[in-house]
């Protein structure tokens, strides 16, 4: 297939997701955080609202229940368990070929 | 970035036993699967890393589209495969709930969501590829399909259940939660670029685990069961 009409595919579906963005992102109450945006559209329905879509002066936050209820600790405490487990089962199967493994055997 | 952010109690008890009966299903075939099938051990250690890298972020309030966050759940299906990304989910939902963020009664309704996710975007990526799209709209649309199936089955989920306290309308919540779907469409689109420049990075480093190439040839099914 010609490379445009990949990228051409692509841009079409970012265009009718993009613009589908647009109207949800008004008719919902414009620049509210995920968890208010819902609450508040599914107690009182469409509300219009308007500000920026990307507001990078609120920097990047953890969630609200997790940073309100005291539980960064443990949240970090998760990712860091989540990690070591991954990578280090990456690294030992990366390495680990079984005992028929030729290369083993031979040493 | 589809995810029920609801509080307890928040769907119809007939809701929850439903979207939990189902949600235990998916997981159900999925182990069956995955334990007739095995599964090669670099994926277990793959679904690992996917599931650390998925659970992070789930956690982490971006600010674009007024404040939202990514779940990844794309870039694991392409990854993981459906039936580890459908179980990363799950692992994802149930330490989330343990942390507050999402209703434990909605963990079965989540993890519905977030399995359509990575299963979507795995056979979208999967089809893309074959019909000679390149990697990078491969992957990228792949993941923004899948994310938008969660989105739609998220938005179907709040309108079949109805929400405890709202006075709204059945049409009137339908609307409003068409809005909630269109904006996680306008997401799905930032973590669809995303999933496609990590895809083809990890297809030029290491093209065996985007499954361009066959690992080892000598490394079948390991045998490793879950």
């Amino acid at each position: 297939m010609q490379r445009w009409k990949g990228y051409g595919g692509l841009a079409g579906l970012f265009a009718v997701c993009l613009a589908a963005g647009l109207w949800g992102f008004t008719a919902t109450g414009g620049a509210l955080p995920w968890a208010r945006r819902s609450a508040q559209a599914l107690q009182r329905g469409v509300q219009e609202g308007g500000g920026p879509l990307v507001d990078l002066g609120r920097g990047v936050v953890v969630a609200g229940p997790i940073r309100n209820g005291g539980l960064m600790l443990e949240f970090l405490g998760v990712v860091g368990l989540l990690s070591v487990l991954g990578i280090g089962l990456y690294v030992y199967v990366d390495r680990y070929r079984g005992p028929d493994d030729p290369e083993r055997a031979a040493r | 970035m589809a995810h029920i952010h609801l509080g307890e109690g928040s769907f119809p008890l007939w809701a929850v036993l439903l979207w939990t009966t189902l949600g235990a299903g998916l997981i159900g075939v999925v182990v069956y699967r995955l334990r007739k099938g095995g599964v090669r051990a670099n994926r277990i250690a793959l679904a690992g890393i996917g599931a650390a890298a998925s659970f992070a972020i789930f956690q982490l309030n971006v600010p674009v589209w007024g404040g939202i966050h990514m779940n990844l759940t794309g870039l694991v299906g392409i990854l993981a495969g459906p039936l580890l990304g459908a179980l990363i989910a799950l692992v994802v939902n149930v330490f989330s709930a343990a942390l507050g963020h999402g209703a434990v009664g909605l963990l079965g309704a989540n993890t519905l969501i977030n399995a359509t996710e990575a299963v979507v975007a795995y056979y979208a990526f999967r089809t893309l590829l074959r019909t000679g799209w390149e990697l990078f709209p491969a992957s990228a649309g792949a993941a923004t399909l899948g994310l938008s199936a969660g989105a739609v089955l998220m938005g179907a989920m709040i309108v079949v259940s109805g929400v405890n306290g709202s006075a709204l309308p059945r049409g009137d919540l339908t609307l409003a939660v068409a809005g909630l779907v269109g904006l996680n469409l306008g997401v799905a689109v930032v973590e669809g670029v995303l999933t496609g420049f990590v895809v083809r990075f990890l297809a030029s480093v290491r093209p065996d685990l985007v499954g361009l190439v066959d690992r080892d040839p000598r490394e079948e099914s390991a045998g490793v069961t879950v």
